[in-house]
C-alpha cells in the first residue's frame, strides 16, 4: 500500500511540474539559428567537455558561428562526425 | 518580529556560505565579475523563495500522507523544476547573462542551499510565512557573500600576485578570511 501511495504522489507531482514546464517552455522560447539544433543532432551528445566548450550544445554554437573548426569532437571522429557538420554547414550556408 | 529574527539570523548569523558552508561551487564559480554575481545571486534568491514555498505545501501533502521519508526526492523535483524555470526566463531576457553564468545556472539544481533551506523549514516546521523569510533571508545572503567576494576579487586582478596564489588558491584564502569576520556576528541573536 505504502509503495503504491509514493508512486502516485510522485506521479502527481511529476505531471503537475512537467506541464507546469511545458507551458512556461512554449511561452519564453527563444528563436534560435536552426543550424545550432542540426549541428547538435549530429553531435554523438555525450556532453564529454574534449572539444575545450561545456558542452554539446555550447560547440554546436561556437561551429555555426565559425568560431572554431568542426573536427575538434574527439568522441564522434570514428563514425565522421567532423564530415557530416561540414555537410550540414555547406547546405544550410546562409545567402 | 520573529519573522525578521529569521531574515536576519539566516543573513548575516548563520550565513548559509560563510558560517554553514552551503553552496561553495557557485560561490567560488560566478563571483569572478560584479554583474554575473549579482544576475547568479537573484536568480538563486527566486529559486529560493519560490522553492520553499512549494515545499512547504509539498511537506504538508506529506506529512498527511504519512511519506515523510519521500521529502528529499519530492524536494529535488520542486527544486529542478524551479531551476528550469529560471533558465527559460534568463534565456529569454537576458542572453548575455545566460552565456556568462553557463554551467552554474543548472548547478543550482543541486546548490545544497536550496535543498539545505528546504529540508531545514520541514524540520524547524515554520509556518509558511517564516519559511519565506527564512528562503529570503538565505538568498539574500548568498547574493551578499557573492558581491562581497566578487568585489574583492575584480579588485584583485589588478594586483601581481605570487605565482602559486593566482586564480583560485588565493580565492579560497579570501574566503576563509571573510568566513572569520562573519564569525563576529555569533550570537547576535538567539532564536
Amino acid at each position: 500500500m505504502l509503495i503504491a501511495y509514493s508512486a502516485l504522489l510522485m506521479a502527481i507531482l511529476g505531471f503537475a511540474f512537467g506541464t507546469f514546464l511545458a507551458y512556461s517552455a512554449k511561452k519564453f522560447e527563444v528563436k534560435e539559428d536552426p543550424r545550432v539544433e542540426m549541428v547538435k543532432a549530429a553531435l554523438p551528445g555525450v556532453n564529454c567537455g574534449a572539444c575545450g566548450y561545456a558542452g554539446c550544445e555550447a560547440f554546436a554554437k561556437a561551429v555555426v558561428a565559425g568560431k572554431v573548426t568542426p573536427d575538434m569532437c574527439t568522441p564522434g571522429r570514428a563514425s565522421g562526425v567532423a564530415e557530416k557538420i561540414k555537410e550540414i554547414l555547406k547546405q544550410n550556408a546562409p545567402s | 518580529m520573529r519573522v525578521f529574527l529569521i531574515l536576519f539570523s539566516a543573513l548575516l548569523i548563520n550565513n548559509y556560505v560563510f558560517i554553514r558552508f552551503l553552496g561553495i561551487c557557485p560561490f567560488l564559480g560566478v563571483s569572478k565579475k560584479l554583474d554575473t554575481a549579482v544576475g547568479m545571486g537573484f536568480a538563486a534568491t527566486f529559486v529560493l523563495v519560490m522553492s520553499s514555498v512549494i515545499t512547504w505545501f509539498v511537506n504538508k501533502l506529506l506529512v498527511v500522507a504519512g511519506l515523510e521519508f519521500l521529502r528529499t526526492v519530492s524536494f529535488i523535483l520542486v527544486i529542478a523544476t524551479f531551476v528550469q524555470f529560471v533558465e527559460f526566463v534568463i534565456r529569454k531576457n537576458s542572453p548575455s547573462l545566460y552565456e556568462a553564468l553557463g554551467i552554474y545556472l543548472p548547478l543550482i539544481t543541486t546548490n545544497c542551499i536550496i535543498l539545505g533551506v528546504a529540508i531545514l523549514n520541514a524540520q524547524a516546521k515554520y509556518s509558511l510565512l517564516e519559511a519565506i523569510f527564512h528562503a529570503l533571508g538565505a538568498g539574500l545572503g548568498f547574493l551578499l557573500a557573492l558581491v562581497i567576494f566578487a568585489g574583492i576579487r575584480e579588485r584583485l586582478e589588478l594586483y601581481e600576485l605570487p605565482k602559486p596564489f593566482e586564480g583560485l588558491p588565493i580565492a579560497l584564502i579570501l574566503a576563509s578570511i571573510i568566513s572569520m569576520a562573519f564569525m563576529g556576528f555569533q550570537g547576535l541573536i538567539k532564536l
